[in-house]
């Protein structure tokens, strides 16, 4: 297929991330694995849950094991440093704690299965990719865990993988309008290059210390006392007036933060968020806020470079593999959609 | 040779096998319900089930009728399966554990501050029973809770806890830590409300700036890797467990000096 030779020219950083468990998100980074191996490719590899294990921890379900070739970088805990069928070098102790023992970086010397796992914190993955270009990985992969999605931040990854199934739901409607809806919140519109944008990134740090900013309609940025939106709604409802124009939202964006906002003041103001994947709201109520009037831009949007499906269900029913692809590309007909098990 | 005529009186590890009334007998009791009317077929099929099972000389010991069309069964068997025990490899929680005294003292030597955590069983969960019995001064089993730990400073949030308060009010006291609880499983949905809260921290920037742990009787260390926790914390774990590891993480990161979240 060379869909890895693609994602290599665009991308350094690459996440894998599903939209449930069992979504065949291993599967997905065994197939890049293996693209790899067939273009001599060196990957960096590593994961925010753990990979490799036979079992899975949860639902007792089999899960792929993980076969690592000659010359890989791997982030390994020193716990799982033991169960590793391939031989492996440590070429740097990482100064991230994980549960399971010190982080140890290695490069596969004879080729077998690993088992993988790397920092719990998103910003610790993020200085941990460093470290794996400068042993000699050419691109690197994060294997997400569960249904989680805060590698997909751009501050962490270049573009991710989304892996879906029939997992999600026995309707193929509903995996289709499900996977859908994650990738129109992915491709929210950047806000706009201005004076809005200008004076934003002036007053942004990154760090906790952030807060709750408006701007009204002549360009003047309030900085508000809260480093978060989370439980603040009827604070920021007090505080916007008929001139606001903008409110930037420093973390999370939750029901907490717009339920107490009164409905005709959502028409004349936009949101704006840092990523997407600070969007902690259901399709439903996401649905019934853009009816209200709801305007919402990122600072940067997440690039999705493909999509793969898996066809069938842990729970024993399957879909036609063709015919979930072509329900899926109806309503997302830009980005790749591949079922990794063909 | 002599030795070979008389039963093993020693356990092999690679084959461990349930010990009834002698060494390998593989004696189990089983104790289910079977939705079949009470009676003598119902006893048969609760046998036969066992035997399915891959037990030998299934012995129905007691059966009763629950109500009508759902009978209850107790029976003996024996397991034929082995476990080699020698192979079996669990991730633990590092470090040394120490008594709730001693905590109180090494926080005071090696951190020289208070160290805060917040505590809440999280959205769905009603239970309080799991995070009580690490924080609440009773505690558990013989056990004080962090309430009467030295140096610490202990929040109980209580349940049903909304993640998003949860982290307000860990950044409001400016916490070390966060402790999670979960009592409920049924469908996983304690994975669900552990993997928003874990999210909403990371969505908050706050991840790497609070040691994360999550304890309940579902939960194990391995499981908290996998959802992205610093530490797990399963049945037979008390406070001291809890604290042991907070400070000793605390001192690992160079927190002693950081005390404000906006710091670290």
């Amino acid at each position: 297929m060379g869909l890895l030779l693609d994602l290599a020219k665009q991308y350094k950083v690459l996440s894998i991330v599903g939209m449930a468990k069992n979504a065949g998100k291993t599967t997905a980074l065994n197939y890049l694995i293996e693209e790899a191996m067939d273009d001599g490719m060196i990957l960096g590899i590593t994961s925010t849950g753990r990979d490799g294990e036979t079992e899975d921890l949860v639902t007792g379900t089999e899960k792929p094991r993980v076969y690592l070739d000659n010359g890989t970088i791997v982030s390994v805990p020193s716990q799982l440093f033991d169960l590793a069928d391939a031989g492996l070098e440590i070429v740097e102790r990482l100064p991230y704690s994980t549960s399971i023992g010190e982080l140890l970086l290695c490069r596969v010397q004879s080729a077998g299965y690993v088992q993988i796992a790397g920092p719990v914190a998103a910003q610790d993955t993020k200085r941990m990719c460093r470290n794996m270009f400068s042993h000699g990985a050419e691109m690197v992969v994060i294997d997400g865990a569960i249904d989680r999605k805060s590698v997909a931040a751009p501050d962490t990854s270049d573009a991710v993988i989304l892996a879906t199934g029939a997992v999600l739901s026995r309707s193929m409607n509903k995996v289709v309008e499900e996977t859908a809806h994650i990738v129109n919140l992915y491709s929210l519109p950047e806000l706009e290059e201005g004076t809005a944008r200008t004076l934003l990134e002036a007053n942004i740090t990154g760090n906790v210390t952030d807060t709750v900013m408006l701007i009204d309609k002549d360009n003047n940025l309030k900085k508000l006392n809260l480093t978060t939106g989370l439980g603040a709604s009827s604070v920021i409802n007090d505080e916007i007036t008929e001139d606001t124009r903008y409110v930037y939202i420093p973390g999370a964006f939750t029901n907490s933060v717009f339920s107490d906002i009164q409905n005709k003041k959502f028409k004349h103001v936009r949101f704006i968020l840092k990523d997407p994947t600070r969007i902690f709201v259901r399709p439903i109520d996401w649905n019934i806020l853009r009816k209200k009037g709801f305007q919402v831009s990122v600072l940067k949007n997440i690039e999705i470079a493909a999509i793969t499906v898996n066809p069938w269900a842990p729970l024993g029913y399957t879909f036609d593999s063709d015919a979930l692809i072509q329900e899926m590309k109806k309503v997302i007909p830009d980005i790749p959609i591949v079922d990794v098990r063909k | 040779m002599s030795e070979m005529k008389t039963a093993t009186t020693v356990a092999d590890l690679t084959k461990v096998k349930p010990y009834g009334d002698t060494l390998n007998d593989g004696k189990m009791e089983l104790a289910f319900t079977l939705p079949v009317p009470y009676g003598e077929e119902a006893e048969e099929c609760a046998k036969q089930y066992v035997k399915k099972l891959g037990f030998e000389e299934p012995n129905v010991t007691y059966y009763k009728e629950l109500t009508p069309g759902y009978t209850f069964f107790v029976v003996y068997g024996s397991a034929q399966a082995t476990i080699d025990y020698t192979q079996i490899k669990v991730p633990k929680v590092e470090g040394e554990v120490m008594d709730r005294v001693a905590c109180g003292e090494w926080i005071g030597e090696n951190i020289g501050r208070d160290i805060t955590v917040v505590g809440a069983s999280i959205e769905s969960d009603a239970h309080t029973v799991g995070i009580d019995a690490i924080i609440q001064m009773k505690g558990f089993h013989g056990h004080f809770g962090l309430e009467r730990f030295k140096n610490v400073v202990p929040y109980n949030m209580g349940s049903q806890v909304p993640c998003e308060e949860l982290i307000a009010k860990a950044k409001e006291v400016n916490a070390d830590a966060i402790l999670v609880s979960q009592t409920v499983t049924q469908k996983d949905i304690h994975i669900m409300n552990l993997t928003k809260m874990v999210e909403l921290l990371e969505a908050e920037g706050l991840r790497d700036k609070v040691i994360l742990t999550c304890g309940g009787p579902r939960i194990s260390h391995e499981l908290a890797q996998e959802l992205g926790y610093d530490a797990g914390f399963g049945p037979g774990k008390y406070a001291e467990h809890v604290m042991s590891f907070i400070m000793q993480e605390v001192k690992n990161r160079g927190w002693e000096n950081k005390a404000n979240i906006a710091d670290r």
